[in-house]
């Protein structure tokens, strides 16, 4: 038997994060170092979808504006065709995009159906999702 | 001698049982997700683009004229029902992940079926509000 710790070398060298215990740790999820493509794919899908929960509620207060009358729905809209505030609306649509695309990728990877294929997923996916994402912040800049 | 202790799989840190998230759940969130492309598509290409000349729905009669189209109002009440299911699946994963108590687990689903009922209630009530109005 032997006095040092199993895997005590391969812990000195300096690469991808090692941790003690099973799985995944406990909040570990957002820590992006070391991670492979899958990891940091996993990463992402929880921040948008974080990002996105918080939108729905932000959408449900903006909308409740409507309540207060004509006024108040117009001095919103005067912001909301704002440069600014557009530039918001891209990043909206770039967590929407991302979040919708790598859920279908885990859908077909998760299920069964493309096991194999997750990274041709995910860098096709992404093409595809660029270029969504460029035709909308084109429209939507152009709807100024 | 070394002693390496290693949690054994399927027991968390107090040695509580460790609850995983389960296939019925991965299914509800994956299934609701599909409807939600479908229904976010429609609800996007409805708002921004069915009144292209003006860059979509911008002003307050107009906003209120669609919502009270029956089409519009069940499509939109269908979105809010999905999206509000889909959002909660995803925070209780996330919340799992930090590894509860089963109490504590109890806790927070009993919270988000609360947080999600309300979102649908004031959602609809919002919706059926504007659509009354126009």
């Amino acid at each position: 038997m032997s006095d040092t710790v199993p895997g005590a070398d391969r812990r000195a060298e300096r690469g991808p994060v090692l941790r003690k215990g099973v799985g995944i740790p406990a909040s570990g999820w957002f820590d992006p170092r070391g991670r492979a493509l899958g990891g940091f794919a996993f990463s992402a899908n929880r921040v948008t979808g974080l990002g996105l929960v918080f939108y729905l509620y932000l959408h449900l207060g903006v909308l409740s504006l409507l309540l207060r009358g004509e006024r108040s729905w117009d001095d919103f809209i005067r912001l909301a065709t704002s440069w600014a505030f557009l530039s918001l609306d891209v990043v909206l649509i770039l967590g929407i995009l991302y979040h919708g695309l790598n859920g279908i990728r885990v859908a077909l990877v998760g299920s069964g159906l493309v096991a194999d294929r997750q990274r041709a997923l995910w860098w096709s996916l992404g093409v595809f999702g660029t270029i969504a994402l460029v035709a909308a912040a084109l429209h939507i800049y152009g709807s100024r | 001698m070394a002693t390496i202790r290693t949690r054994p799989p399927g027991s968390s840190r107090g040695g509580r049982p460790h609850a995983p998230r389960s296939a019925g759940s991965w299914i509800a969130t994956t299934l609701s997700g599909v409807a939600l492309l479908l229904l976010l598509t429609i609800h996007m290409v409805a708002n921004h683009f069915v009144v292209a000349s003006v860059g979509g729905l911008r002003s307050y009669h107009q906003v209120l004229e669609y919502i009270a189209n029956p089409a519009i109002f069940t499509i939109e009440a269908i979105f809010l029902l999905f999206v509000t299911v889909h959002a909660m699946l995803g925070l209780r994963g996330v919340a799992l992940d930090l590894d509860p108590s089963p109490r504590a687990q109890r806790w927070i689903d009993v919270g988000l079926i609360t947080l999600g009922l309300t979102t649908i209630g004031y959602g609809a009530f919002l919706i059926g509000t504007l659509a009354s109005r126009a």
